[in-house]
């Protein structure tokens, strides 16, 4: 047996000889019985450096494992490829199942925090004052109506609707914002974000006064009488 | 150079159906594999039934191992649970087998047989492999008995004892090679005489 084999055999041993020259003494070593005895010799000689008390050294375990490992089925490749395959099985469920526990987390989260704000929070709040604030002024309209028909039958003015400095009229403000950018929003839903604002507080649906895009149908502040 | 690659390189082979390269792997891991058993069984005979059923063991798990750890890193793991598992079954177990060992001095596996490497045999093997392996290092030169000492007893790789020594890793990996084959000339004859070869050889 030359010199260098066994000296890369000792290397290897220790772990310190490089990968390429591992894989061809690795399959002399499970060839070569008394390359394998030497491999054997050189765990002995560890055992006893480190006086390893109550090993036995002449390689028993070693006997017995190999005798009972010929009832072993050999290994194949396709054994550790199905290894692989079922862990990257798992590991296509562990980000999904993350995705959907996050998903449910957030989803509880907003659903918690929004049975916290309705009862008294200020969310509710906001749409009572606007409401309350946009009937006053229908109700004067309608009052004014009233009084006006007396002496103006076929035609009548709606009278400006008076805007409290107080008086917040966000629809408004909302179908200025959605005309102004009408270019950049589908049709559809412009369409219905108008009808929406339109249907839901009446008292801000005509032009305020001073607009300069009267309303259709309406010629200034004037509706004509159908009749 | 992989830290490891010496023992991936047999694993692999283990993979692709050799296995004659696993019998390498538990020639070099059987004695550190049953000293660590011993840690959780006094009885020798039963550290090495532990020890050859997690061999077993990690043979069949083989295909699992991926190679992320250190090959004896996850041998040493399922030694670690099988030696558990091997004392709480025995202490569920009404027969106290250290008993007979304690009273007889021999030990018995659990079919009630005398195990092979506690036979008289055996022990004066094993006596005789020491007291060779012991007296060949005595007899080494100074580098070179300090080499293999720092590698085998301290654990130092040929980097830290090249370090050490104040020498190439070259020179380093040629001490460690040659203490070795003097210690192995001496061990051969004991292996292949059997017994008494080693006082003769004195």
């Amino acid at each position: 047996m030359n010199e260098e084999l066994d000296s890369q055999l000792s290397a290897m041993f220790d772990n310190e000889l490089p990968a390429a020259e591992c894989e061809l003494l690795a399959r002399r070593l499970s060839r070569d019985g008394d390359l394998k005895a030497r491999w054997g010799r050189y765990a002995v000689i560890g055992a006893v450096i480190r006086a390893e008390r109550g090993v036995t050294l002449d390689g028993t375990v070693a006997g017995r494992v190999s005798a009972a490992l010929t009832s072993e089925p050999v290994l194949s490749a396709s054994d550790t490829a199905q290894a692989s395959g079922r862990r990257l099985q798992y590991r296509w469920w562990q980000p999904v199942a993350g995705v959907g526990l996050a998903a449910g987390v957030a989803a509880v989260s907003i659903l918690w925090l929004r049975s916290q704000a309705v009862p008294g929070g200020s969310h509710a709040a906001a749409p009572l004052v606007v409401a309350s604030t946009s009937i006053a002024p229908a109700t004067a309209a309608r009052s004014a109506l009233g009084n006006a028909s007396v002496t103006v039958p076929d035609s009548f003015v709606v009278p400006p609707v008076q805007q409290s400095p107080m008086m917040v009229v966000p629809a408004t403000e909302l179908a200025d914002y959605v005309v102004a950018h009408s270019p950049y929003s589908w049709p559809v839903s412009r369409g219905n974000l108008l009808s929406a604002l339109m249907v839901s507080e009446p008292g801000t649906s005509s032009t305020p006064a001073g607009s300069d895009q009267p309303a259709p149908g309406v010629q200034g502040n004037a509706i004509q009488n159908p009749k | 150079m992989s830290a490891d690659a010496s023992d991936l390189s047999l694993v692999r082979r283990v993979q692709r159906g050799d296995k004659g390269a696993f019998d390498a792997l538990v020639l070099k891991y059987q004695h550190k594999l049953v000293k660590l058993v011993m840690r959780y069984v006094r009885n020798p005979a039963e550290a090495e039934d532990i020890a050859q059923e997690a061999f077993i063991k990690a043979y069949r798990a083989l295909p699992q191992f991926r190679g992320d750890s250190a090959f004896y890193t996850w041998l040493y793991r399922i030694a670690i649970n099988t030696a558990k598992n091997a004392v709480v079954s025995r202490d569920r177990s009404p027969i106290e087998y250290d008993l007979d060992r304690s009273n007889t001095d021999e030990s018995y596996d659990m079919q009630g047989r005398m195990k092979d490497s506690e036979t008289p045999e055996g022990l004066v093997l094993t006596d005789e492999i020491r007291s060779t392996v012991n007296a060949a290092i005595d007899a080494l030169p100074e580098d070179l008995r300090t080499a293999i000492v720092l590698r085998e007893l301290e654990g130092l790789s040929y980097e830290e004892i090249a370090e050490a020594m104040a020498c190439p890793v070259g020179t380093v990996r040629s001490r460690i090679f040659r203490a070795r084959e003097a210690i192995d000339r001496r061990l051969r004859e004991v292996f292949e005489g059997g017994l008494g070869r080693a006082e003769e050889l004195g």
